[in-house]
């Protein structure tokens, strides 16, 4: 055990789950803004898995993380439009639609992944490199932790002000907030409840999408079945246990990203407690998170109430 | 003005059209998607339909693999009718693969009829024990059950992990294949075909089949479950511990599950391993709601989707199209289902506004 704790080893787990810590982020937030809309989103792992496919596919093709970044978006805004036409347009049960989506989501990414590798070996690239900040990334300790980090990281953390500016003090912040709260408000004012609840999925998808294609560029150098692991579902138990606030929810993303960074490198450092227990950690971590914090305050009043106009 | 209203029921000729068109659908989208993948769609449907259905074996073997799906089916429609939104049912099939094995452990050379009793009591044990401790953290913390099942299903399979990749479980000698040794005989199901391996499972769980629905229809406790789906603060009015009810659903539901890791490891497999199981309990959802969460329709579901995941083996050795195209298959199937179960009760009109 105390291996991990040299200060090297707790040094480069923090570096490491800055980086996990935007994959997670990135889909909370855009849970976040999704389910203050009033759509309860049970497809971000789904959505995770179609944008990590979609990245591999196109950075395998032709080598660019940003087309592959793009197409990832792209492929989330897809999987935001059908979980936003069973949920909005059909009003299927929003758990029910998450959870049939997750299960498309798995079946068509492994389909998909073996037919484009068909016999062969899949190919793989080379994992994109960090941009580290002048100036800022040679502060002892926190710049390697902050400011050495990937682009996509940074604009991760950056989001999580914008976004709640964003939410707090922008017209349309307002509106998205009013379709989770009080959809009928937003109908009296002439306002449509879908137009917003759709622009919310596609926003939140999109992000979840970028999430997908930075585990891909980041961490993986080919993809394999289900590598999302569960990590859509955390971004869900981060919004959840941050009370749908951005600070709070970035606070909860941070613990698990910590726990899964201490998992690689438990494996890494040869701990004797066997590292299926560390792995296990951001999973009972998430329960416990929801058993300790039970203040539901912040969550929109509709939220996952199928809206039926007048 | 285009009015939407909800139909209060709706009858059986508009259902069965609805669930027919998604049904085309869902087989259209797929044979788009063998399209796009660049083989043949006509070969490979064939030979799917082939390795379902071909001959006498290939259809008692469909029967094999659709009987750990009766079993997550089941345990999807038990949940789900009390809107209890559980995807547990993989970790609990695992739980239940591994409570059965620890019981194999100390049963020695108990003869076959004390052994396999014995064993799917303790799988059932253990399936509902991690069903209900999903059941307690709803009712006790309001931890969401999608969650911590999603969550414990994670954690179970690790678990397994660690028992199979060196740790105490681990076949001497094959730790590079994450497997028990090989099960005694007395601890095998009993066939009642033995060249495909069709086990008492199958009965099993044509009978649970039945008892689900009698309890669902006849049973007080089928009434508390549809109740706390459809209205939980009148079940509580009426004095009835909506707690206790959510434990017992989270119990049955889970023990159903563990049935299904019994079936594949002790009526199939003969070893204890992931890989065999992966999946089943995830499938069972698809088969519990396409099955319109009624045991007979679950059942129905399954023994198709049985076939196909029967089938696609053949499949994928006659044409280019790799298995997961059934999977595939089910997701698309399932949203066709679940839009097709909601635009049923719509009834849409168009008249002139009346009003203005």
């Amino acid at each position: 055990m105390s291996e991990l704790l040299s200060p090297e080893i707790l040094m480069s787990i923090m570096v490491a789950a800055m980086g996990g810590a935007t994959v997670i982020l990135f889909a909370a937030l855009g849970e976040l803004v999704t389910e203050r809309a009033g759509i309860w989103n049970m497809g971000v792992e789904g959505t995770m898995l179609v944008g990590c496919l979609v990245a591999y596919l196109v950075m395998a093709g032709t080598g660019s993380p940003i087309l592959a970044s793009i197409a990832a978006i792209g492929a989330g805004m897809v999987a935001g439009l059908i979980i936003g036409f069973m949920t909005v347009t059909l009003r299927v049960d929003h758990f029910v639609t998450g959870l049939g989506f997750n299960l498309l989501a798995s079946g068509l990414t492994l389909f998909w992944f073996r037919s484009y590798v068909g016999g062969g070996k899949p190919p793989s690239y080379s994992t994109i490199d960090t941009v580290p900040i002048p100036g800022l990334a040679d502060i002892p300790i926190l710049g390697q932790i902050l400011f050495n980090q990937h682009l996509l990281t940074y604009i991760a953390l950056l989001s999580v002000p914008v976004i709640a500016v964003f939410l707090r003090r922008t017209t349309f912040g307002l509106e998205t907030r009013a379709a989770g709260e009080n959809p009928q408000f937003l109908e009296a004012k002439g306002l449509s409840v879908a137009t917003r609840q759709y622009a919310a999925l596609l926003f939140g998808s999109a992000l979840t999408g970028l999430g997908g294609a930075f585990l891909m560029l980041a961490f993986a150098d080919q993809f394999r079945p289900d590598i999302s692991g569960g990590r859509g579902w955390l971004a869900i138990v981060a919004v959840i246990a941050g009370n749908w606030k951005p600070l709070r929810t970035m606070a909860a993303v941070l613990i698990f990203a910590i726990l899964d960074s201490l998992a690689v490198h438990a494996q890494g450092v040869g701990v004797d407690v066997p590292y299926q227990f560390f792995l296990m950690l951001p999973y009972v971590a998430s329960i416990g998170l929801l058993i300790l914090i039970r203040s539901r305050s912040g969550q929109p009043a509709k939220l996952g109430v199928p809206y039926l106009r007048h | 003005m285009i009015e939407i209203t909800r139909r209060q029921t709706v009858g059986y000729r508009a259902r069965i059209v609805a669930y027919l068109l998604a049904l085309v659908m869902g087989f259209a989208c797929t044979s788009l998607l063998i399209w796009l993948s660049g083989a043949s769609v006509m070969e490979g449907f064939s030979a799917l339909f082939e390795g379902a259905f071909g001959s006498e074996e290939a259809m008692l073997q469909s029967l094999v693999a659709a009987t750990p799906l009766i079993f997550t089916g089941l345990a999807t429609v038990i949940a789900y009718r009390a809107e209890i939104w559980s995807i547990g049912q993989e970790g609990q099939m695992f739980a239940g693969a591994m409570s059965g094995y620890f019981a194999s452990l100390y049963l020695g050379g108990a003869p076959m009829v004390v052994a396999v009793p014995v064993i799917i009591l303790a799988a059932m044990i253990g399936g509902a024990l991690l069903g209900m401790l999903c059941g307690w953290l709803k009712s006790r913390f309001a931890v969401n059950e999608i969650i911590s099942t999603v969550m414990l299903n994670y954690v179970i399979v690790y678990f397994l992990s660690y028992l199979l990749a060196g740790g105490p479980w681990t076949a001497e000698g094959s730790t590079s294949y994450h497997q028990t040794a090989l099960l005694a005989d007395n601890f095998r199901l009993p066939l009642i075909v033995s060249d495909v391996k069709l086990h008492i499972g199958f009965l099993l769980a044509i009978l649970a089949t039945v008892l689900c629905w009698g309890i669902l229809k006849f049973t007080p406790f089928g009434f508390e479950i549809r109740a706390l789906g459809a209205n939980p603060t009148a079940l509580r009015f009426k004095g009835v511990n909506v707690a206790r009810t959510i434990l017992i659903v989270m119990a049955v539901s889970g023990a159903l599950s563990a049935l299904a890791g019994v079936s594949e490891i002790f009526g199939v497999n003969y070893r204890l391993k992931g890989d065999v199981l992966t999946g089943l309990g995830f499938t069972g959802i698809i088969v519990g709601m396409i099955g319109g969460l009624n045991p007979f329709g679950a059942l129905i579901a399954a023994l198709l989707f049985g076939a196909l995941e029967n089938g696609s083996l053949y499949m994928s050795v006659l044409s280019d199209i790799p298995p997961a195209l059934v999977p595939a298959m089910q997701g698309i199937l399932l949203l066709f289902f679940l839009s097709a179960s909601v635009i049923v009760r719509y009834r849409v009109r168009i008249r002139r506004a009346s009003y203005v």
